[in-house]
Formats: C-alpha cells, structure tokens, sequence
C-alpha cells in the first residue's frame, strides 16, 4: 500500500503571449501572461527585439556625432534625448549657454511633451476600443508636430540642441505662427478633456485598471506621470531647474487614485501647463544670439564626470558621461524612463483582466526603442512562487 | 456620461478630409526646412571636416573630375559627395563647413530605386573647362 | 530637513570617499560588500516616499583591473541626488543584490549583468543572452567591457 506523502499541486494557468507582434502594441514587446481564467496570475515581460547597441556606439563616436547619434535612440522624445546629454556635456565642459537659448531648449522640449502626451492620449483612446477618438487626436497632433517644424526644421528629429546653445534662432513671423498653432490646438484639447470625463467607453475602460499605490510606485522606481498619478510629487524640472524651468512658472500635476484613468487626466493637466509654458516662452523671449558657432567648439574634452537628468514625456531620463580627456567619452549610460516603466511593472496586471493589460501597458506610454539598450525579464515575486519548466534552464542560480 | 464625439462625427461629414492627395498636392513645407544639402564647388576647399563628422557616415571625398574646374583653394581636388540613402539630415556639415560651403534646400522627395546621392548636383556649380585646369 | 551635508552625515560608518560629481551630485564610495547595510539604513533614515533608486550604472576600467558600480539614488524629497559607488575586482565582480530591499533595482541589476557580467549574488533572475544576440552573449562577451572586442 503506498502511503500518500507529498501533495503535488498544478496549477491551471494558461500562457498567452502578447507580442512582440500584436494589434494591441504598437512595438515590438512580449509579454507572458498566466492566466487563471480572465485572471491574470502573472507576467513575464521578455524584450530584446530592438535592441541597438547605442550606449557601445557612443564611445566609438566623437562627442559630438554622439549628440546626434543620441537623439535616434527614441523618435518621439529625441529632442529631451539631445537635451539631457548636451548638459551633460556642458558641466564637463563648464559651459553655460545664454538664455535665449535656454528658453528655446524648454520651447522645444515642451512642444514635444505636447506631441508624445497627445499621442499617447490618442493610443490610449485606440486601446479602449475608441478609434475615431484616436483619429482626431492624431489630426491635432499634426499641428504640434508643424510647430516644431516651424521651430527646429524636421518635424520629427530637431537635432535642435548642441554644446552652448541651439542650433537654429526664432523669429517674429515663426514667434506669432506658433503662437496661433498654440491657441488652436489648446481649444481642442479642451474638447478632448471633456470627451475623456464625459465619455461612457473611456471611463469604464480606464477607471480601475492597473491601480498603483504610492509607496508600490517608488519601490519599484516607476517614474514620470506614472508615479504622478499615484499623487507622489516628484519632478526633475522643479528637482534640478535646468535650463529655464528655474524662470518659467508651471505646476506639477498629480492624481492620487493611481489607476489608467489619473494617469490620463495627469497627462491632461501636463498639455495645459506646457502649452501656457509655450505661450510665456514666446512671449518673454530674452534677446542675444542663441547659436554657438559650432566651428570654435571645443574638440577635446577635459577629464570628468556628470549625470544630467531631465523629465522627458515619460519621466525621469538620465545620462551619465564620463571623460577620460580626449575627444571620445570613455562611458555614456542612458536610462530612460520606459525601462523602469516598463520592466518594474510586471506587478501591476496582477489580479487584472486579460482584456485589460493592453490598457494598462498603454497608460505606462510603453517607447520600446527607448528602453531597448538592454533587455530583461521579470518574475512576479511574492506572491505565488512558480517558475515555468522550460525557464529554469535559463535562470543562474 | 455619455458618447461626446457623435456632433464632431456628424460636423465632420460635410467638411473637407485634412487628409491630402499626396502626389496629386503637394505637402506644404517650410522654406528653411532641412532637406538636400550638397556642395558648392566654387567654395568647398577639400578639407573633409564634414566626412569626419558626420554621424552617419554618410560622406564620402571624391577625386573631382579633370575636366571640371576647381578653385585653387582645394589644392588636393577633393569634394564631399553625400549619399543621401545614408544621410539623417542634422545638418552637421553645413553647420561645420569652415567656409559655408553647403547650398541648403528644402527637398524632401529623395525616394528612388537607384542610389541617390550630391555628385551631380556638386559638380552642376562649377564649370567645365576645356583641356583641364 | 536633510542637507546634503547630513546625507553624507548618517551614512558616514560606510562611507570611504566622499565627493561631487558635476552638477551637485553628492558621491559616496563605500565598500561593496556593505551594499546592502548602505540600503537599509537608507531606507530606515528616510522617508519611504522620499527616495527611489533611478539607475544603476557600470564602467569597466581593464588598467586598473577594476569595475566601478554606481547606484543613483534619487532623494526628491530632500531634492538631492545621492550616488553610491563601489569598486569590484575585474576577475571576480560579485557584489550583494538589493533587490529584496529595493525591487526597482530589478531592471538596473539585470541590465548591468548582461552588459558587463557584474553577478548581483542574490537575484535569482538573471540571465544572459537577452540583450545581446545568442550568437555574441553564448561567446561570453560582456559587450561594455572595454575589452569585449564588440
């Protein structure tokens, strides 16, 4: 007679894999659930599917190709991308560019904050189910991405940014066409604030989904308007005031319920703030020449380190650059916010829909060519203790 | 809470697409918009500084062809040809050019199934010589 | 309200060096293996919803025989950036994960391991061969090494 001993439990979760080609991402990402169920049990999130060596590259690269070949490393932010690592630069350097060009930094890295938060408004909207709603926000983009045309002359990459200033100036007739642009685009999304409180698809979809606590969101280094939405204060542009954010006034806006939904309406508030920042900007441009003459820059760098850190659309982006002298750096490290968004979050879907992880990947404003320099997976912990067979294999002991 | 988009939808009916009818109208474009840069030959001193720093590597110095004149400022007879398959358009060479050498366009309709590249519109700055320099 | 002074000040038992880094970054070099002490006591002094780790970052210096570790803490609360730093030996860089104390650390530890092979003892989920395509990382070649020949 065989004495029953051990009690062997299997779990019945179903893995289903979403990505890294799926209608619901817009870029190549896989995410592993197990399901129990509709109920998400837990989530692997596997990338690697666009990685490009970049930070390696750099320190092939001069200095100053770098400021180019970095702002390729995301489309959407590459003007806080060239931003953060010129002033890294510059304290290398102890280079201070004239105002003028500092309240043109912030013109085009706000208007960029325009352009990503309404695309991911928009893409939130397409998610929920709600194309038309994405169409229309997209339309509006459009007139963003003209301004920054008008601004920086591409209306995807500025390449606006380089050591002691900008790399193009402003006049009257460019001045009053964004500023006309400016006041077209704040109407609408007025309009589209109210359509996201009022709208019946919207509020079920994204109230309650993928709720973060507060303490949760530091713990796991979330950042940007992630962690705003879970009512925790924290912003580089009032932590470190670089550039002219030292001058220019605007308010950091937060929502303390923590869900899809707050980190919406966070976004919303972050358009009207940048858009009156846009409209000061413009209006309180101080005079001088903001272009360095690039011929006479400085082709060796002395010795040193920095670490330059700026809010990008996404939240807090970070360089570190470190010299040895001579005209190539010795180490560049770019943290985006994506990758702490992105791959810190696999707790969040726990206990979620299916149907819901779309939503909630989408309200983290996921920019998978951001984050991938590097590629990681994650394991729920704590709270059920598995690991699938076939994984174990991979897993260093 | 109701569906807000329907008087937009509705209104949108009977208004012009925002949406063009790309080859049939053109796209509008700013004049200073950074599109094809090349060379001016009656400038251009031969001194590579853009090959070097271009990012994207996108640059190559080529011998220029006997029959063209060159100025005696480029005494190695030597310009930058851009391949614009390769090129991102940061304009760092125009920007680094120490004697501004770069004509600037706003030419952004560069698609092709042949290579694209400056030589042509380069040498179409100078002139041909009879005979050689 | 803390100063930078003081943040130096309550961890000053661990703290070897200390310096700025460009701009206003305050650095402490402690020893690698009292990491995690470093992190609790972090953790103990301050607020909970006053700090999170933004990065962790790695550079490999081959003439020194060395591998330097930096662990960017942002202190937002008190609006400092705190850096602590750790020297590893080259052949050997293994170095205690925070990962239990701090779970933000995940994607800087992983990311460090894959890139230049510092083994953070304690985190079960690292792995190679993510980031890297198989046919480079199965050669084990950390590609940030200086010397990886990548």
């Amino acid at each position: 007679m065989v004495e029953v001993t051990h009690l062997i439990e299997i779990p019945m979760a179903v893995e289903i894999p979403v990505g890294p080609q799926h209608p619901a991402l817009h870029e190549p990402l896989l995410l592993k659930l197990y399901a129990d169920g509709e109920r998400i049990i837990k989530v692997d999130v596997m990338t690697g599917y666009n990685h490009r060596g970049i930070e390696k590259l750099t320190e092939k690269n001069t200095f100053y190709r770098d400021i180019f070949i970095i702002g390729r490393v995301c489309g959407i932010c590459n003007a806080v991308h060239t931003n953060c690592y010129v002033r890294a630069l510059e304290y290398i350097l102890d280079v201070d560019p004239p105002p003028r060009a500092k309240y043109l930094r912030v013109l085009s890295m706000e208007l960029e904050r325009l352009h990503s938060h309404m695309l991911v408004l928009a893409v939130t909207a397409e998610l929920a189910g709600y194309e038309t709603l994405f169409m229309y926000l997209m339309k509006d983009r459009e007139y963003v991405m003209k301004s920054k045309e008008i601004l920086t002359g591409q209306r995807v990459m500025a390449d606006y940014m380089m050591v002691g200033g900008v790399r193009r100036d402003i006049d009257e007739v460019k001045t009053s066409r964004i500023l006309d642009i400016i006041k077209r685009v704040e109407e609408r999304i007025k309009y589209y604030h109210k359509i996201f409180q009022e709208d019946v698809t919207i509020n079920r979809r994204l109230r309650d989904t993928g709720r973060i606590k507060p303490r949760e969101a530091l713990a796991y280094s979330l950042v940007g308007p992630v962690v705003r939405g879970s009512g925790i204060k924290t912003d580089i542009r009032i932590q470190d005031k670089y550039d002219a954010y030292g001058d220019i006034p605007f308010n950091v806006i937060t929502e303390d319920y923590g869900d899809s939904y707050a980190r919406a309406m966070v976004r919303f508030g972050e358009l009207y703030e940048s858009i009156n920042m846009v409209r000061y900007i413009l209006t309180h441009l101080p005079q001088g020449n903001p272009v360095p003459d690039e011929r006479k820059l400085p082709r060796r760098f002395p010795v040193g380190e920095s670490y330059a850190a700026v809010e990008a659309p996404r939240g807090e982006l970070t360089y570190y650059v470190s010299s040895s002298g001579g005209d190539k750096p010795y180490r560049v490290k770019i943290r985006t916010p994506s990758l702490n968004n992105i791959v810190n979050s696999a707790f969040t879907y726990v206990d979620q829909m299916i149907a819901d992880v779309p939503i909630i990947l989408g309200s983290f404003d996921p920019c998978i060519s951001c984050m991938e320099r590097a590629v990681i997976t994650d394991l729920r912990r704590g709270v059920r203790y598995q690991v699938p067979l076939k994984e174990l294999g991979g897993v260093r002991k | 809470m109701r569906p807000g988009l329907i008087k937009e939808i509705i209104k949108g009916i009977f208004v012009k697409p925002v949406t063009i009818q790309y080859p049939k109208e053109q796209t509008l474009i700013e004049p200073d918009f950074r599109g094809r840069q090349y060379a001016d030959l009656k400038k251009c001193i031969g001194c590579s500084l853009c090959a070097v720093e271009c990012p994207a590597n996108a640059i190559t110095m080529t011998k220029i062809p006997d029959e063209y004149v060159a100025p005696k400022t480029n005494a190695r007879r030597i310009y930058p040809v851009v391949d614009y398959f390769r090129c991102v358009f940061c304009y760092r060479c125009v920007t680094v050019c120490p004697v501004n050498a770069y004509l600037v366009t706003n030419e952004y309709r560069l698609a092709s199934s042949t290579i694209v590249e400056s030589s042509e519109l380069s040498l179409s700055t100078t002139t041909k010589a009879a005979g050689g320099v | 309200m803390v100063t930078n002074l003081n943040l130096v000040d309550f961890l000053k038992e661990y703290v070897i060096n200390s310096y700025t880094m460009k701009p206003n970054r305050v650095v402490i070099e402690v020893e690698a293996s009292k990491i995690r002490e470093v992190f609790s006591k972090l953790s103990e002094t301050l607020d909970r919803e006053a700090y999170y780790l933004a990065t962790i970052e790695g550079t490999d210096f081959p003439e020194k025989n060395l591998i330097r570790i930096d662990y960017f803490v942002n202190v937002f609360g008190h609006n400092t950036y705190l850096v602590i730093r750790a020297y590893l030996p080259r052949e050997n860089p293994i170095i205690p994960s925070v990962i239990d104390l701090v779970p933000g650390a995940l994607a800087g530890e992983l990311e460090t391991y894959d890139l230049l092979g510092i083994i953070f003892d304690g985190n079960n989920y690292l792995r190679r061969s993510f980031f890297v395509p198989a046919d480079v990382s199965s050669k084990d070649i950390y590609p940030l090494r200086k010397d990886s020949g990548v």
